[in-house]
């Protein structure tokens, strides 16, 4: 394994201070330029713009792979480097627990990953030493502070993180709420969601900071996304217990401002950062469809059924979903064909497939760069969930996007490399060359003051 | 909309200079009415850190005499900073909710704005006693604190302990730091018991929300804002 640090022998790169800055918070600035590396970050967290230098991946472990255990991968994707496309860290947490998605803080420098199963929450220095995260801190009383299980998305607020659970703790059921800590990992608060018109389902979250909301989709409970897929289609009853709404909400007051019927389990939600755009977008698992969210002329969000992605009578699963910078068009994953799909969404409203490629047997998560040349996939959805034998294959895959084909650049398979299997993704770009963390190394002589201190 | 009004050209440093080029800090854009104060509650974010700092007289001092026993607003920022989005836009939107404030007799003694400073070498006392003239000081109901610290041994721990990023830029051909520091623009609302209850980057900056959790705040401490 190649463990080469960070700053041994790679090519200066642009500065992640010049991102990592005031002007770049989010892409609803009025300049209007800044816009996500990949479209599941939040608006609050500060951008990258131009080559990403790192992916993060966070992987399951799988008994008898390895150390068996869950962890994170850093993977180099710097095409300039000497490690171009290798592995160059993996940070092993030492047990299996069902890990799922990640999220950075509102600065960059931390990323949190959580466990849908052992429900802990694992903060990481990615800011110190990007090339080799550092685990340094270990939620694990998630349950006991919130009642709910299965923490899932992680949004950043600023100060904040909005995480997005999937269960509680009552029945194992779906429902649930949104969860607030503050970025040292310390509990704040917790909202349920809205029973009334809705099934108080939640998954995962998106934040519009221009018009204060954020908007919540809605997935399934600890009782069904730990059980065996097969088991599970076969059961009637438990197949009913899906989430069949999504939520607006207030992003101030944090209260509710309308439920929508988007049945089917509405999965990944994401926001146009398009400047003058005013949509957002989700796809639903068990049905499909496109939904798209806008104020009508009166300023009430409204949702409309926009497209269907594939045949929904074969249930192709469709899963992860990223919107280019421009929101002009978003890649839709559906995990049963292994298949991605780009779509026009030059109208939003009537948007259209224009390119297919398999991937692979089975694919879930999909990341572009911010110029939309460069997309990621990774293949794990849940470890119950993902198939089995010969079609079980984990992996990053990147390929080079012209705009009419998808171009393979590099693959890594995550079960020869004896990791796991691979899901949630993350870029980082930082040089060390450039910019150092504010400390004593070269600080200058104090100061006195002019009159001794209280 | 918020004007820029003839006192906001007496504000010193980075500002002046924008504002007399014709080129205002980008405001973000805020395509909504805020929820009315009082109508919601600030959550319990995180404790108001403790530590060491500088007034503007060079007289040490502790921070809670800062943000403790009235409800604080309290920005990091640096004099020289130069990015319209950051320290020069927190100064605008202070000076602004500030203006309001002073139309409000109630906040006297309830409501301090403090500004911070992380460049201790360059915002001695007397750069930052220069750089906040004409924004606090008596006769106004809402006292403006300028505030630096001896060195970066006091300053880190209080930026750690608030959550506040700040990186060196640094000279990639000599390796030497360049004057400017990349930072993550935060503003913190703290209440009279040193409890964080609201923090703002430059999307969440915005005039009209700070205003009304500031009012939220005074309502909740029971004052009477008409």
């Amino acid at each position: 394994m190649n463990d080469e640090t960070y700053g041994k022998g790679l090519p200066r790169k642009i500065a992640l201070a010049l991102a990592v800055s005031a002007t770049l918070t989010g892409a609803l600035l009025s300049g209007g330029s800044a816009l996500a590396d990949e479209t599941s970050c939040s608006p609050y967290t500060p951008l990258i713009k131009g080559q990403e230098d790192l992916v993060y991946v966070w992987t399951l472990g799988v008994k008898g792979v390895g150390d068996g255990s869950d962890k994170l991968v850093t993977v180099d994707v710097n095409p300039n480097s000497k490690t171009y496309g290798k592995i160059i860290h993996k940070l092993s947490l030492g047990g299996r627990g069902e890990v799922h998605h990640v999220g950075l803080s509102d600065d960059r420098r931390f990323l949190w990953g959580g466990a849908l199963d052992s429900n802990k929450i694992y903060i990481f220095d990615i800011g110190t030493n990007p090339a080799k995260p550092k685990l340094t801190k270990t939620i694990t009383d998630f349950v006991q502070k919130t009642g709910f299980v299965g923490p899932h998305s992680f949004i950043a607020m600023p100060g904040r993180m909005l995480i997005t659970p999937l269960s509680n703790n009552k029945d194992h059921g779906g429902e649930t709420g949104v969860v607030i800590y503050n970025n040292k990992g310390d509990y704040v608060a917790n909202h349920p969601m809205p029973k009334e018109g809705g099934d108080g389902y939640g998954y995962d979250a998106a934040i519009n900071p221009q018009k204060n909301v954020f908007l919540t989709s809605s997935f399934t409970g600890w009782n069904n996304y730990m059980m065996d897929l097969g088991k599970l289609i076969k059961d009637g009853e438990a197949m009913k217990r899906f989430g069949n709404t999504s939520v607006m909400w207030d992003m101030k007051t944090m209260k509710p401002l309308k439920v929508f019927q988007t049945p089917g389990a509405p999965l990944e939600v994401r926001w146009s950062w398009k400047p003058g755009d005013n949509w957002a977008v989700t796809t639903t698992a068990l049905t499909s469809k496109i939904w798209v969210y806008k104020q009508d002329a009166t300023g009430e969000w409204q949702v409309k059924d926009v497209a269907t992605i594939g045949d929904p009578a074969k249930i192709p699963l469709p899963v992860d979903i990223s919107i280019t910078a421009d929101g002009r068009g978003m890649w839709i994953n559906t995990f049963m064909d292994g298949t991605t799909r780009y779509w026009d969404m030059s109208d939003p409203m009537k948007p259209k497939e224009t390119f297919t490629k398999q991937i692979g047997s089975q694919v879930n998560m999909v990341s572009q760069s911010y110029d939309g040349k460069r997309v990621y996939f990774t293949t794990s959805l849940l470890g119950n969930w993902d198939k089995k034998g010969k079609d079980d294959e984990q992996f990053l895959k990147m390929y080079n996007w012209d705009g009419k084909d998808l171009k393979l650049a590099f693959e890594i398979d995550f079960y020869k490399e004896k990791l796991g299997r691979a899901h949630h993704m993350k870029f980082q770009a930082r040089d060390l060359s450039t910019l150092k963390p504010l400390d004593l190394a070269q600080s200058p002589p104090a100061q006195p003051a002019l009159v001794a201190q209280k | 909309m918020w004007r820029i009004t003839r006192p906001l050209i007496r504000v010193g440093g980075a500002v002046l200079v924008w504002l007399a080029c014709g080129i205002a800090p980008a405001a973000p854009i805020m395509d909504f009415v805020p929820p009315a104060a009082g109508t919601y509650k600030l959550e319990r974010i995180q404790p108001a850190t403790e530590g060491a700092v500088l007034d503007a007289d060079g007289r040490g001092r502790r921070l809670s005499e800062f943000t403790y026993g009235r409800i604080t607003l309290l920005a990091f920022m640096y004099s020289s900073c130069a990015d319209p989005n950051g320290c020069p836009y927190a100064l605008t939107v202070m000076h602004l909710v500030k203006g309001e404030l002073e139309k409000l007799p109630v906040t006297r003694g309830r409501v301090r704005f403090v500004s911070l400073s992380f460049d201790p070498v360059r915002d001695t006392p007397q750069a930052i006693a220069l750089y906040g003239r004409d924004l606090g000081g008596a006769g106004q109901h809402v006292a403006w604190d300028f505030l630096t610290t001896r060195s970066r041994r006091e300053l880190l721990p209080i930026l750690d302990g608030f959550g506040q990023d700040v990186g060196v830029d640094i000279d990639k051909a000599t390796g030497k730091p360049v004057g400017t520091y990349s930072h993550v623009l935060k503003v913190f609302l703290i209440d009279r018991n040193r409890i964080v209850r609201e923090i703002y980057t430059t999307d969440y900056l915005l005039p009209a929300m700070v205003l009304n959790d500031i009012k939220t705040l005074l309502l909740e401490d029971g004052v009477r804002l008409k």
